[in-house]
């Protein structure tokens, strides 16, 4: 049964853990977890206390200000970061979208890059070379699959990384703020795809600045705030019938 | 103690699972360095034999010595360079790696075969070009090449362990990275690499006895030099290799999970 359970996770960024001859710097504070400390002992307080529990079929919307904790949470759920304190159990494949260029080298061509991305998230050669063709169709990308990575776009890269992360039809697909970097008909397919993983049975837990976007996409909100959970809603979706606005990915990026 | 064993030991064993990117990434990395270059990697080929033709030709001794002297250097330079590029490599390993280990959660080991193989098979273009040399300058082609064989296995077991050791002083003391770099570039004229010792006294006798290295060069060496198996060397390398690993499950096990937060 696919699930997600976090028991009052935190996570602490210890800055100037290395060992180093030259003299400690200054960190500015600016927004975000809380930095504590001072001198050689400064921490920043991420994940403070997190608790929460996802079920089948549940897809989270994560929103919140810069440095409220989202990217840490979700690296947290991946398996990424170790939390300090507390405990996550987690049930099912799960496959994440950070950044878009991680996986890829921009020498390779397109489709390479699909066979390395797929040996790196554990897939078998035979796995990848069946899904290959879905992949580079879904993505659109055409000739260009066989040109190298640099010779991308943004968005481009972005519809290569969207298309393979969920090609092998993960059960828990984690994504950070960049998705909306695909143009408006991706988007509309991207979120079709998303439909049909979370009616699989699926947990998709997104962070996103775009009140449409998860509103549109999502049927739990949960807001953060320096670390520390301050709301967490179950959405009535608007989606069917009723888009919150023709394009749910816009504003994002 | 134990639990860092045992993490080391999964972390390993994930790695060895997921055997194909690495692989296929070394091949990747190898085929980035050479791209849009006439020679390709041959040009390790070049550059081995040149290094080699210009230590023979300015420190080549006079008379009898002359003979052996070319597969000497050929094979110190041979070893020195394989070392001292895993050692150079391995101290920013998990810095070059941060994009790969922000974003994905491959076992850390899998970065140290990355590089493992990826200097092995640079390795090998050397090993050719080394080969031909002995070849030509004539020590006789005996059974005891063999041991140089083994030797050179022997460098390659302990080469993840001592990848693992370094990658992890360079995350978690920078300055070292700095350090290891000027030393290895010193290393090179305290290490019997183009020198040879014949039981003279001073500087050179500390550098030959007390340098490491030396063992590491001489187990691929002297079985081709002098025809047979040196124990001596053999044993030595063996401890230090044994207690390089050592040293390197438990780095793998207590601060795999750190490594992330300091790079
Ligand atoms: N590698 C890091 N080292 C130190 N502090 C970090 C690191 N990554 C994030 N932080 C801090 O953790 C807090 C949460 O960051 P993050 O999870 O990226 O927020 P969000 O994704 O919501 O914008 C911020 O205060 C940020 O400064
Ligand atoms: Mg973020």
């Amino acid at each position: 049964m696919v699930s997600i359970k976090l028991d009052n996770v935190s996570l602490v960024y210890k800055l100037h853990e290395k060992l180093t001859l030259s003299a400690p710097d200054r960190r500015v504070a600016g927004p975000g977890g809380r930095i504590e400390g001072s001198g050689r002992k400064q921490f920043v307080q991420a994940l403070d206390g997190v608790s929460f529990e996802l079920k089948a079929g549940d897809r989270l919307g994560l929103v919140g200000p810069n440095g409220a904790g989202k990217t840490t949470l979700l690296k947290v759920l991946y398996g990424i970061y170790e939390p300090s304190a507390g405990t996550v159990a987690i049930e099912g494949k799960v496959d994440a979208l950070f950044n878009i260029n991680i996986g890829f080298r921009r020498e390779a061509t397109g489709r390479r890059n699909i066979v390395l991305r797929g040996l790196i998230s554990g897939w078998t050669e035979a796995e990848i070379e069946e899904k290959m063709e879905d992949i580079i169709a879904f993505s659109e990308l055409g000739d260009f699959i066989d040109l190298p990575f640099k010779a991308y776009s943004q968005g481009m890269a972005a519809r290569l990384a969207f298309s393979a992360a969920t090609a092998l039809d993960p059960e828990i697909l984690l994504m950070d703020e960049w998705i909306g970097a695909g143009d408006a008909s991706f988007q509309d397919k991207a979120k079709r795809r998303m439909d049909e993983l979370a009616e699989k049975a699926g947990i998709i837990v997104l962070a996103s600045h775009s009140e449409a976007l998860i509103q549109s996409v999502c049927t739990k909100k949960m807001t953060l705030r320096s670390g520390r959970i301050e709301s967490f809603t179950t959405e009535p979706r608007t989606r069917a019938g009723k888009p919150a606005s023709s394009n749910p990915f816009s504003g994002i990026g | 103690m134990i639990a860092a064993l045992n993490g080391a030991v999964d972390d390993i064993s994930k790695a060895m699972k997921l055997h194909r990117v690495w692989i296929a990434l070394a091949h990747e990395d190898i085929g980035d360095q050479h791209r849009r270059t006439t020679l390709g990697p041959l040009w390790l080929l070049v550059n081995y034999v040149a290094f080699v033709g210009t230590f023979v030709f300015v420190f080549q001794p006079a008379g009898k010595d002359a003979a052996g002297y070319a597969a000497y250097v050929a094979i110190g330079l041979l070893v020195w360079f394989y070392l001292m590029e895993v050692m150079s490599m391995s101290v920013s390993l998990f810095q070059r790696e941060e994009s790969f280990i922000e974003g994905t959660t491959l076992p850390l080991f899998v970065y140290v075969m990355r590089l493992a193989l990826q200097s092995a098979i640079r390795a090998g273009y050397a090993i050719a070009g080394c080969v031909v040399i002995l070849l030509l300058s004539g020590p006789a082609v005996t059974s005891s090449w063999l041991w140089s064989g083994a030797g050179l296995l022997l460098i390659l077991l302990v080469t993840p362990a001592m990848i693992t050791v370094f990658a992890f002083l360079g995350a978690f003391f920078p300055d070292s990275q700095f350090i290891v770099g000027n030393l290895l570039r010193v290393g090179m004229f305290f290490t019997p690499v183009f020198w040879v010792y014949n039981g003279q006294g001073g500087v050179q006798e500390y550098a030959y006895h007390w340098n490491p290295f030396t063992y590491f060069l001489e187990i691929v060496r002297l079985p081709i030099m002098d025809g047979e198996l040196p124990v001596h060397a053999f044993t030595v390398t063996i401890i230090i290799s044994l207690a390089t690993w050592a040293m390197a499950l438990l780095l793998l096990g207590r601060y795999r999970k750190q490594v992330i937060f300091i790079i």
